[in-house]
């Protein structure tokens, strides 16, 4: 140990001070004399180097990385809590390399052993029922166990690819099994990212730790993905499938999605014709490979497992009992959650592996057997009662903290169902300091840790997802209650992965060609991600020179400007009628404002971000961390809140948030790959912005009382007032607008430039089987562009005095209509995935 | 021993109002060989014709097709014709059986074979709750010691008696609960009853899938379609095996009786289940015809 660590242990560390641990209780940092711990030493000196208020400057910036980053974690059932921001804390959890290489060895044995019980219950007689190892009940009453996944083949005996298991240090230092994830644990992307933020803001710190990388786990578990395909098949294509954006841990399929390289799809994605599972792409059907799964397994096949799920892929059970797919983990393998197996596993292991369990499991008694039960009801106050079987979140019982109505209740339920519960030793949690504002305190703390199996080899993730407890006082561990989390240091690198492979050399191709494919439904996605985003900015555009306008000091709700604005947003449907025409001012103000701040008008700005967040969360693997970090961005400008200037705070955000979407669309411009994602969330954008200045048109057009008035902001509203000068030198006229926004294809804001880029599109397009020819589409655009070039001799019709604008009109309701009926035709031959139904 | 043989032909067919552009279906309809029954021939046929069509048993043993239709259908029909032979069931004499506690002390214990398969069946399924109030409904045919067949036998006769058949009163999706607390229903609703009471005790049940041969009334000759596909319950009794029994009409199923499969409850043997993409509103028909063969026509 160098000397000044050896300083800081003996002296009162500023570190430690404040840092109250609990008699009786492990401390992670500190000794039972108050020292602190000798692997601490160096990140408590590192810490106190930086000083308090740097200190206290690392976390800020941490938690505005993981705001950048869009890091979050949906918690069920709260409104407000729906992509909550993940809560990462400053100080690691530290584990010297001794302590983990038995924690390892302990996960890698516990993986085996739960491999070779699925195997034996699912794949073999289940042997293990009728010599006596495990009790039938827990397999034969369990929802878990699925009766339809008995007997199917599974690529290299390999039930179990990825094991998660939840662990706890006792009092006496001892790492403790508290329970299992294994049908498909999450939380190794959260340890990822957990881990790029620390070593962002504490970049000195983690390299005088010489801490063990990540990064080599993830490449073993994507290699061992592929080597689980089929038939050795030689370029496997693996897909990512999820439940969804409301899962809890979308953030996170995403993530993993793409530092793994696979496609992310959802249920609807795949399809299964002849015994296989197809991705739909633009392109037609790719064959999958191999699954990783993050959609529990009883939702996986509507057919065979449960009817009301469609989160799943109908007969992927028989695509896997065909032997032309694998799923990862096995369908079934939740199974093993199971709270009641802990009770069998140190006779399992002696049985199955001859071994001891080298990682003990919390002290479990299911009460179905006598002796057992006899115990937990005399010990029923120092004991946690659980169902045997999982299944159902239910809060545990703590037997001590029961009334004793609650307690006669709880044993008189033990008693009818004995076999329905098992009591569990209480552990009392080690603690571990979090940082809170300007000091540390003391939190439980659990360490999720994961092992991926391959078959012949075994990968354990070094360090893992640790958690902490929400207050001091309340032991109970979890995000979904308000926990929060840390990176997990396991220290001792150097000694541990000499020769690193070089990242670059292990890309595999084959992964690359499915990437490279779009699923049908992430292009319908991006499509409407374009019209979103286009229809947000035309609304911003429209409310910013309207706001303008108002904040005249002329203005007033009877001048002709804001009577003749207020018809044109009347017939844009942004307001439901035109102002009276009041002298007192107001109307007209409130009336937009309302559509600045109030989600719940449809078509307002809150309406359409948050139509925008939507979706943009359902192609978030498609985009870039800088283009989801301008996404974040334009959701923080928009919380501003108007303030005691309602007409300059407005302006001021709008003003932001049009900047936000030009970042946006640069991105989208300047970033993306020109693949077919790109070519739809551009027809999108296209579609929307042709449809909007048509609109934008025909409302100036309809505007009945000094139609004059509003040509100007027509003008600004399409952002080509520039433009219209420099050709015309005098104010605006009908006839001169109409021809610089639907005719002048150089006007990248004109009608006749967005047909013009659709066409090109259009023949890029892929060609899906079926009836969709380039030529029709073409037909279609240059049939648009054709009757676009009669608007501007009608509108001289109409612009002079007394003559009728009917003529005009109806050509712009033709030109909308074409333009809505190219939209039907997209959704109509790329689009359609109906959802399928049980009958 | 007397044999009798059955022609048999169950036809489901759906009609749907738009078109579908892919089906999947799970098919549990072959007669199955037991130690009273032969499935002698078998023809399950889908139309339109199935671009995949294989065939599994399931992890109860029940032989399982799985079809798929993948090109645009409006209707979907499969036929199943079987030739089936049944022998008389063997009924042991009730007073012989084991005393019902005795069955449920030693299916708790013993783990070898049969008994382990048996222990499938004490517990909840998906669509058979286990609970004091059907061990309470229960209960007054079982007093301590009856031999168990007496005692089932004596469960049986009281639902038969307590219950109302009526096809409208049910759905096939109805819980068991709601049958129990209207008093209605029909022969699966019985069944999946029997056995949510023999389960709330401790005793293995399963729910048993087949067809029933109908009379004609008297005088008039026998109609097609006037059979339908049945359900009973069967039970376990050591040292015996199964034995069957039929709520619905209060019998022990035997020559009249014809078994396609079983499992915990209907949701493990449902004749046909699928999944479909498109196709909106849906017909269903299903016609089953049960012909008793003259031994002669069966030479």
């Amino acid at each position: 140990m160098d000397p000044t660590a050896a300083t800081v242990q003996r002296s009162t560390s500023p570190f430690l001070k404040g840092y109250a641990a609990a008699l009786g209780i492990y401390d992670e940092m500190r000794t039972d004399q108050g020292e602190l711990r000798a692997h601490w030493a160096r990140f408590a000196s590192s810490l106190e180097k930086l000083g308090g208020s740097e200190t206290a400057s690392r976390w800020e910036s941490g938690r505005r990385l993981l705001r950048e980053h869009g890091v979050t974690y949906n918690v069920y059932g709260d409104p407000e809590g729906m992509q909550r921001p993940w809560a990462l804390d400053l100080a690691p959890l530290l584990i010297p390399a001794d302590e983990w290489n038995r924690v390892e060895a302990g996960l890698i044995q516990r993986t085996r052993l739960f491999n070779l019980i699925l195997a034996d219950l699912y794949g073999g007689g289940q042997q293990l029922l009728r010599d006596g190892f495990l009790a039938p009940e827990l397999v034969y009453a369990n929802p878990g166990f699925l009766r339809p996944c008995r007997g199917i083949p599974t690529a290299k005996n390999i039930y179990l690819h990825l094991h998660g298991c939840e662990l706890g240090r006792s009092v006496n230092g001892t790492w403790w099994a508290l329970a299992d994830r294994t049908q498909a644990p999450s939380g190794t992307g959260y340890a990822l990212e957990n881990r790029t933020v620390i070593s962002r803001i504490l970049p000195e710190t983690i390299r005088e730790h010489d801490v063990r990388r990540l990064a080599p786990f993830f490449r073993a578990q994507r290699e061992m993905l592929f080597g689980l395909a089929p038939k050795g098949k030689e370029h496997p294509s693996v897909v990512l499938l999820t439940p969804g954006p409301h899962n809890e841990t979308y953030f996170e399929h995403a993530y993993l999605a793409r530092h793994l390289g696979f496609p992310l799809v959802e249920g609807a994605d795949l399809t299964v014709r002849d015994q296989r599972v197809f991705l739909k792409t633009l392109e037609g059907l790719q064959q999958i490979d191999v699954i990783l799964r993050r959609v529990d397994d009883s939702f996986c096949d509507p057919l065979e497992l449960r009817g009301e799920s469609f989160l799943g892929i109908a007969g992927l059970v028989e695509a896997t009992r065909a032997g032309t797919v694998t799923v990862a983990n096995a369908l079934g393998a939740g199974f093993m959650e199971s709270p009641g197996l802990l009770a069998f596993l140190p006779g399992l292991c002696r049985h199955l592996l001859d071994e001891d369990l080298i990682l003990p499991s919390v002290a479990t008694w299911w009460c179905g057997q006598s002796d057992e039960l006899r115990y937990v009801l005399d010990h029923l106050d120092t004991l946690v009662i659980k169902p045997a079987l999982g299944g159902a979140n239910r809060q545990p019982w703590f037997g001590g903290r029961l009334s004793r109505a609650e307690r006669s209740d709880l044993v008189a339920m033990i008693h009818a169902r004995p076999r329905e519960f098992i009591g569990q030793e209480r552990v009392t949690l080690s603690r571990t300091p979090v940082w809170c504002e300007n000091h540390f305190e003391a939190r439980a703390v659990v360490l999720r840790a994961y092992v991926a199996n391959g078959g012949d080899s075994f990968a354990v993730l070094p360090g893992g997802l640790t958690r902490t407890s929400a207050t001091a006082e309340d032991p109970v561990v979890s995000m979904q209650s308000g926990g929060g989390s840390k990176d997990t240091w396991i220290l001792g690198a150097s000694d541990y992965d000499p020769a690193e492979p070089n990242a670059s050399d292990v890309t595999a191709p084959a992964a690359n060609r499915l990437l490279s494919s779009v699923p049908s439904r992430a292009a319908d996605n991006l499509f409407w991600l374009g019209r979103y985003t286009e229809r947000l900015e035309q609304t911003l555009r429209t409310l910013r020179c309207v706001l303008g306008r108002l904040s005249d000091e002329s203005a007033r709700d009877d001048s002709p400007t804001l009577k003749a604005l207020s018809e044109l947003l009347h017939h844009l449907e942004l307001i439901p009628a035109p102002i009276r025409g009041e002298p007192d001012n107001g109307g007209l103000q409130s009336k937009v404002l309302r559509l600045v701040y109030e989600p719940e008008i449809e078509g307002s700005v809150p309406d359409l971000l948050s139509r925008v967040r939507s979706i943009a969360s359902t192609v978030r693997d498609r985009f870039s961390g800088d283009t989801w970090r301008i996404l974040g961005r334009l959701d923080a400008d928009a919380r501003s809140r108007a303030g005691r200037l309602p007409l300059a705070g407005a302006l001021a955000m709008i003003h932001n948030l049009v900047l936000d979407l030009a970042a946006f669309s640069g991105m989208e411009m300047e970033n993306m790959t020109r693949g077919h994602g790109w070519r739809f969330l551009d027809s999108g954008r296209r579609l929307e912005r042709a449809v909007s200045v048509v609109d934008l048109v025909h409302a100036a057009v309809r505007v009945q009382s000094h139609r004059a008035e509003v040509l100007e902001p027509v003008l600004e509203i399409a952002d080509s007032v520039m433009t219209y000068r420099r050709q015309h030198y005098s104010e605006a006229r009908l006839p001169g607008l109409i021809e610089l926004l639907l005719q002048d294809d150089s006007n990248p804001r004109s009608l006749a430039f967005q047909l013009q880029v659709l066409s090109q599109h259009a023949q890029d397009f892929p060609q899906p089987q079926g009836s969709w020819t380039e030529n029709e589409t073409e037909a279609r655009l240059s049939l648009l562009s054709a009757v676009a070039k009669r608007t501007g001799i009608e509108a001289h019709g109409c612009s002079s005095a007394g003559e009728d604008s009917a003529i005009l009109e109806q050509t712009l309701r033709e030109i909308s209509d074409g333009l809505h009926a190219f939209g039907d035709d997209l959704t109509h031959y790329y689009f359609s995935h109906t959802l399928p139904r049980v009958s | 021993m007397r044999q009798l043989l059955y022609n048999i032909t169950h036809t489901t067919a759906y009609d749907y109002a738009g078109s579908v552009s892919v089906s999947h279906h799970i098919l549990r309809l072959t007669p199955r060989e037991t130690s009273r029954q032969r499935c002698l021939e078998i023809d399950v046929r889908v139309d339109p014709v199935p671009a995949v069509a294989t065939c599994h048993s399931d992890y109860f043993g029940n032989t399982t097709h799985f079809v798929a239709v993948e090109r645009s259908h409006h209707r979907l029909e499969v036929v199943s014709r079987s030739r089936v032979g049944i022998s008389p069931a063997f009924i042991p004499e009730a007073g012989e059986t084991p005393s019902w506690e005795s069955v449920r002390a030693r299916c708790r214990e013993d783990r070898s074979g049969q008994a382990l398969e048996a222990h499938e069946f004490i517990y909840a399924s998906p669509r058979i709750p286990v609970s004091d109030v059907f061990a309470d409904y229960a209960s007054e045919s079982f007093p301590s010691t009856r031999p168990i067949l007496d005692a089932v036998s004596d469960l049986t006769r009281r639902i038969h008696q307590d219950f109302k058949f009526d096809a409208s009163a049910t759905t096939v999706n109805t819980p068991v609960e709601a049958v129990f607390k209207d008093r209605r229903g029909v022969c699966q609703d019985f069944a999946q009853l029997q056995i949510a009471c023999l389960r709330s005790l401790g005793l293995p049940a399963r729910y048993v899938s087949g067809y029933l041969e109908s009379d004609p009334p008297p005088g008039m000759v026998k109609l097609f379609g006037t059979d339908a596909s049945h359900a009973w319950v069967a039970f376990y009794c050591p040292g015996i095996g199964w034995i069957e029994m039929d709520p619905t009409n209060n019998c022990i199923p035997s020559l009249r009786h014809i078994t396609i499969g079983w499992g915990r409850d209907y949701s493990d043997v449902a004749p046909v289940r699928g999944v479909i993409i498109g196709g909106q509103e849906q017909q269903l028909k299903i016609a089953v015809d049960v012909i008793a063969v003259d031994s002669d026509d069966a030479e």
